[in-house]
């Protein structure tokens, strides 16, 4: 996993941003941007330069499984590995995401141990 | 002639078999004109009857929301024009606010408490020199047999607490999530209420063009009674509104209103 790698963090809630952000930097990772929503959070994704997408489903503006599938139909932001860590619980939901293409899916309250885990997952199938 | 408007279902079918008895007896006696007169009598009174119980309903209905609206905190404008967010949303947005000022102040604590965690870990590296140091000196002097040794010991075991202490901090940054899910769960509380809110506001403009046609009398006196029963010392929880003038904004106001009260 490169530690350098830029991450864009998308939610809401400003305590959940910087929770990530947070762990994030327990990894190593200290390259992080942050977005409150997908309207906000896809112009960044655009501009380029963002490896890693870390998002929240739940928030106004652009929720992040309608993000989830902007990315997937963007041609320059297809491949990008997207976790999604969010307070949807419903199987179907997570069925959803899954089918939109997500690379992992966290469940709020998580505990570090499980974001990392998920982290390391996504980077270890990529690799 | 038929009696006014009576109260309620009983009264209409009591009045019914009467009329309906007397439309028998003139039918009986070949009165036709009566009859027909009994007949029209008879539709007029369904009507009344039917308006009578409709503005009872409605009276009711207005009632029951005067007295939500109330526990909301404020009076729904039956005009529908849009106005700010009830008592009650604004509180609940409140709570996310408090919530999340304190969550950020948590993790800037935990923040500058992992600062010097880091600091201890440069220590602890800082640490390893000296006892080379001391390791060499061991081999030259007896008397610090063992020293060496010991004191690795006791790296080992602050090294391992450094550890435990790093893992104890970031839980408490994860824990602060609930921030973000009480926050969720709060807000469609909030929307729920607004939602609530503009239904019965539609629902008090129906109750007035039936109040309006039905002829029942909305006296304004039981809204004059809410009002003026309304406990000035009731309890109501933190105020979220601190620039009020009837509010106190901090411990100082409080101390300088007692001390002009003389105590």
């Amino acid at each position: 996993m490169n530690k350098d790698m830029k991450i864009l963090v998308v939610d809401d809630f400003s305590t959940m941003r910087r929770i990530i952000k947070n762990l994030l930097r327990d990894l190593g990772m200290t390259n992080v941007l942050e977005a409150d929503d997908g309207q906000t959070a896809l112009p960044i994704l655009k501009q380029g330069g963002i490896d890693f997408l870390v998002t929240d489903w739940n928030m106004p503006g652009m929720t992040g499984i309608d993000l989830l599938k902007e990315v997937r139909s963007d041609p320059n932001l297809a491949a990008m590995p997207v976790l999604m860590v969010t307070a949807e619980a419903k199987k179907e939901q997570i069925i959803a995401a899954a089918q939109a293409g997500v690379n992992g899916y966290v469940v709020k309250p998580f505990t570090a141990a499980v974001l990392k885990a998920k982290i390391d997952k996504i980077f270890e199938r990529l690799s | 002639m038929i009696s006014e408007t009576g109260n309620g279902l009983s009264h209409f079918e009591m009045e019914l078999q009467l009329k309906a008895q007397e439309l028998v007896s003139v039918l009986n006696e070949g009165k036709l004109p009566d009859a027909m007169e009994i007949i029209r009598e008879l539709h007029e009174f369904r009507h009344q009857t039917f308006f009578s119980e409709v503005g009872h309903l409605t009276r009711g209905l207005h009632e029951a929301i005067k007295s939500f609206s109330s526990e909301l905190g404020r009076s729904l404008n039956i005009d529908g024009t849009p106005q700010a967010e009830t008592d009650a949303a604004e509180r609940l947005n409140y709570v996310i606010e408090v919530t999340e000022k304190n969550a950020h102040e948590t993790m800037d604590r935990v923040d500058k408490a992992l600062v010097l965690v880091d600091k201890l870990d440069k220590q602890s590296e800082r640490f390893k020199d000296l006892l080379l140091l001391v390791g060499q000196l061991e081999k030259e002097h007896d008397s610090l047999k063992g020293v060496y040794d010991r004191t690795c010991a006791v790296k080992e075991e602050s090294e391992q607490t450094i550890s435990t202490l790093r893992e104890e901090l970031t839980d408490i940054v994860v824990s602060q999530s609930y921030q973000d899910i009480t926050g969720q769960l709060i807000r469609r509380v909030i929307n729920l209420v607004t939602n609530v809110e503009d239904h019965l506001v539609a629902l008090m403009g129906m109750a007035a063009q039936v109040e309006r046609i039905s002829g029942v009398d909305m006296s304004i006196e039981s809204d004059d009674k809410q009002t003026n029963n309304k406990n000035p010392i009731q309890a109501e929880g933190p105020q979220i509104r601190k620039e009020h003038a009837d509010v106190v904004s901090d411990q100082d106001e409080v101390d300088d209103l007692l001390s002009s009260l003389g105590f």
